[in-house]
């Protein structure tokens, strides 16, 4: 009976990881530069095709690639920004919505045409490995990428508090024209910061790659997951975006058991809902 | 009358207003001055709705008005202008003043009317309907005099209405308050340049750090010691 | 001071009935119900019914989105409401899509004023997040919630011919409801542009602080604006349902829903009526041309529909619409209002 629950909350948490650090990317994107990311799905299927062509074409285990997944991601999260972002920063909120829509848009459809719809699927040796730790079984991939994830979240924590860009990252999201006028190089943080929010999204999608098949609409699942999460833990909180993972991910495995996958959704509703109603600045505040 | 009772206001450790106790009386132009950080804006806010108060009572009229929304003073009768012009950029001038003017009335044609009215008074009927974000600045600044007109208050508070103009808007601008004061309207003024408010305030307050340091008609206060010394120079060119 | 009372001149050319953008809309609009019923292949006329529910739920969208400058994303979410309640309740309960599509529209608005509750004090971004993530648990919830609704499967409606059931045989019934639902809509919107409601909403749009500094009550409006836009999208929804005979919960709760009625509403110029109107006419046809033409290549249709949306957000950000309406009046400003104002 208890290892019951405590299996599930295990399962849950380590989904939950995944979900969190997704939208740690997002809400980072959100609390610095004030831009919903439309397209954070998108770079997620696109991380995930990458590390799955390195895998078919260079046999590079996921794993290995993972760190070449993550700098190019933040590459290519850099070079987005700058091509379709940036010009637009003054502009208002509609055509920085707009313009990320589009570009979600155009990139699943890029994906379709270049890879077509076709699932792919990448297995690894330990793909089904398993471990058991006290009568709980745990899917050694799974508790890699939630490993990952947890470091990742505290690196970044870490590096948001201590480092000096961290600070001028942070200082640009409480008020970015006081930034700007202590010397911060307000389009600059904008830039990196984008960036990093797409490599901690490259960093989901090369480890869970080894989980899940990849096709051009993959994105969307898992951002519309990411979407909710950074509204319940707090639209622009760190710890928040991973424990509103975290609590999607319990959500989903302990109410999917005990009630049945109908009200695993409508748990899932009715959470929401509640916190919309009770507090809608989510969990945590920035 | 607005009687401000020992209001505060602070921004974290910041104190901004503190203890501020003034009286605006019905239909009297007070000049709001000091130098800057010393509160006045914030204090006009405070009096707007636009922040909050952590301490002391706003009332007008006798009646309670601290710590109602903006939308709530502008109801009681308190309507004001902002530092940067704020107009409804995609409406017309006309279109402008009838938001105002919706403040007392529900049918469109009454709006207008009203608007047309205002319009007249404030002298922008010529740029009627012309979109306001073409506007120049000063034009921009007597449709925001004229749509708080419309809205039909008892008092109007200008946060340096003045600022950014030449001296020949700075004259229009002072005929125009002066033209609105006559009708009744109380003003209080925050304004920088000198010789505007000397001329046209009946009374004048000066803050400084958040608190009160003088108060009294235009002589006494351009000769006031401290005023003069809280100024360092500046006083000496218009007293 | 020397003034020349224009009051009259102003308050006709005001409320002129036959602006030349006006009288525009009207050809425009008569030509829309014209060609249907003039063309009697049923492919084309699929077009029209489904360019009739999309625009008319896009000008509900409008009302917030456009006027009031709330770019919700999640429009779906009423659109699905109203799809889901009106099928449900006559598949199961038996009671007419007529009244069904009341009840659907009922439970959107309380749906509007959960979301106003939660978003209207906090920034503009905030909403939009929200609408979206509230659409996706909505059709999460749909897919999961068997017992109610059937889950992914979807609900098939059975045909049986009656007004009361709001089936008919062939299109013709059809072409006429959805027109008649636009009209509506449009309508609606066209008065309220020149109500007090409707310049409250524009001013919350164009700064809401100089909004509530001349007595708006900011989040009262949006939030009401929000009730009208659900309750109308709603009904475009139950009316999808009852035409298509069929949904599920991953098309009528798509964020793709969500993103056509804000393309029709952008491209064909959002804040004004008639705006997504051209926006549909344009769109719908589009969209069935590139799907069918270059159905080879799967994806392109969806790609040129992305750098559309791209191109003329940053070209043309007031829409084909918009710009049409700022060339026809473009003579009257300025015409006999120039008065001496000589104070």
């Amino acid at each position: 009976m208890v290892s019951q629950i405590a299996q599930l909350i295990v399962s849950g948490v380590l989904a939950g990881g995944l979900y969190g650090i997704i939208s740690v990317g997002l809400t980072l994107i959100f609390g610095v530069l004030n831009l919903v990311n439309f397209a954070h799905g998108e770079f997620l299927m696109i991380s995930m095709y990458i590390s799955f062509w390195m895998s078919e074409i260079f046999n590079l285990n996921p794993y290995m690639s993972l760190p070449i997944v993550v700098a190019a991601m933040f590459v290519f999260g850099i070079i987005i920004q700058s091509i379709f972002i940036r010009p637009v920063t003054e502009a208002s909120h509609e055509v920085q919505i707009v313009i990320t829509l589009g570009l979600s848009t155009i990139m699943q459809n890029s994906a379709l045409m270049a890879f077509s719809g076709n699932l792919r699927v990448l297995r690894t040796p330990f793909s089904e490995s398993m471990i058991e730790i006290a009568g709980i079984f745990i899917n050694t991939q799974r508790l890699l990428t939630f490993t990952l994830a947890i470091l990742a979240t505290i690196i970044l924590y870490l590096y948001l508090t201590k480092s000096y860009f961290g600070k001028a990252i942070r200082a640009t999201a409480q008020d970015s024209r006081a930034a700007k006028l202590a010397g911060i190089n307000v389009p600059f943080v904008y830039m990196i910061t984008y960036g990093i929010g797409i490599a901690l999204v490259g960093l989901a999608g090369a480890s869970i790659i080894p989980l899940f098949p990849v096709y051009p609409t993959i994105g969307w699942h898992f951002a519309n997951i990411a979407f909710v999460a950074v509204v319940l833990g707090g639209l622009g909180s760190i710890p928040g975006a991973m424990v509103g993972g975290i609590i999607i991910g319990l959500i989903e495995s302990i109410a999917g058991f005990y009630f049945g996958s109908e009200f695993q959704q409508a748990a899932y509703f009715i959470v929401f809902i509640i916190i919309l109603i009770i507090r809608p600045t989510g969990l945590f505040r920035k | 009358m607005i009687e401000v009772v020992n209001v505060t206001k602070r921004f974290g450790g910041l104190v901004a207003v503190n203890k501020m106790n003034i009286v605006v009386e019905k239909s009297e132009i007070l000049g709001l001055i000091g130098p800057n950080g010393a509160g006045k804006t914030t204090l006009f806010n405070c009096i707007a709705g636009y922040f909050k108060v952590d301490d002391g009572l706003i009332k007008l009229d006798k009646k309670n008005i601290t710590n109602l929304s903006s939308e709530e003073i502008c109801k009681n009768g308190i309507a004001r202008t902002f530092q940067a012009a704020k107009p409804f950029g995609d409406l017309t001038v006309r279109e402008n003043i009838m938001v105002g003017a919706f403040n007392h009335t529900r049918k469109t044609k009454h709006a207008i009317e009203e608007a047309e009215s205002c319009m007249e008074i404030t002298g922008i009927s010529h740029l009627a309907n012309d979109t306001s974000k073409d506007l120049t600045l000063c034009d921009k600044k007597k449709m925001e005099i004229c749509r708080a007109l419309a809205t039909k208050p008892k008092y109007i508070l200008f946060d340096e209405v003045m600022a950014g103009l030449n001296p020949t808007e700075v004259q229009e601008i002072i005929i125009l308050l002066r033209k609105l004061n006559s009708s009744g309207i109380g003003l209080v003024i925050i304004e920088h340049i000198m010789s505007a408010i000397m001329s046209i305030s009946h009374r004048i307050i000066v803050m400084q750090d958040g608190a009160l340091l003088a108060e009294g008609d235009p002589s006494y206060i351009a000769s006031h010691p401290s005023v003069i010394e809280a100024y360092l120079g500046k006083g000496k060119e218009y007293a | 001071m020397k003034i020349s009372s224009n009051n009259n001149n102003s308050l006709f050319k005001y409320n002129n009935i036959l602006s030349h953008s006006n009288v525009f809309e009207f050809v425009f609009i008569i030509g829309l119900i014209a060609l249907p019923m003039l063309i009697s292949n049923s492919y084309y006329r699929d077009w029209f019914v489904m360019a009739f529910i999309m625009a008319g739920a896009s000008c509900a969208w409008n009302i917030i989105g456009g006027y009031a400058g709330m770019l919700s994303i999640g429009h779906a979410a009423f659109f699905g409401i109203g799809a889901y309640t009106s099928t449900l309740l006559y598949v199961r309960v038996g009671i007419s899509p007529w009244l069904g599509l009341i009840a659907g529209a009922l439970l959107s608005t309380i749906a509007a004023i959960v979301i106003g509750r939660a978003t209207l004090r906090l920034k503009g971004t905030f909403f939009v997040l929200v609408t979206i993530a509230f659409c996706e648990v909505l059709r999460f919830t749909a897919i999961g919630w068997r017992s109610l609704t059937f889950g992914s499967m979807g609900i098939t409606l059975v045909f049986k011919k009656n007004f009361f059931n709001m089936m008919w045989q062939g299109k013709t019934a059809y072409v006429l409801l959805t027109f008649g639902y636009l009209v509506f809509v449009y309508v609606f919107n066209k008065i309220i542009e020149k109500k007090k409601f409707g310049y409250y909403l524009v001013a919350i749009r164009e700064d809401q602080d100089a909004a509530c500094a001349c007595g708006i009550p900011a989040a009262k409006i949006k939030t009401i604006g929000l009730m009208i836009s659900a309750f109308l999208t709603s009904i475009g929804g139950s009316i999808y349902a009852q035409y298509v005979m069929y949904i599920e919960p991953d098309v009528v709760f798509d964020i793709m829903i969500s993103v056509q009625l804000i393309l029709i509403g952008i491209l064909g110029g959002k804040g004004k009526a008639f705006g997504p109107i051209m926006g549909a006419i344009i769109i719908i046809p589009l969209s069935s041309f590139l799907r069918g033409s270059l159905a080879n290549l799967s994806g392109l249709h969806g790609f040129v529909y992305g750098v559309a949306l791209v191109l003329v957000i940053i070209f043309i950000p007031e829409g084909v619409y918009g710009r049409l309406y700022r060339f026809f009046n473009k003579n009257k400003k300025n015409i006999k209002n120039h008065v001496e104002g000589v104070m």
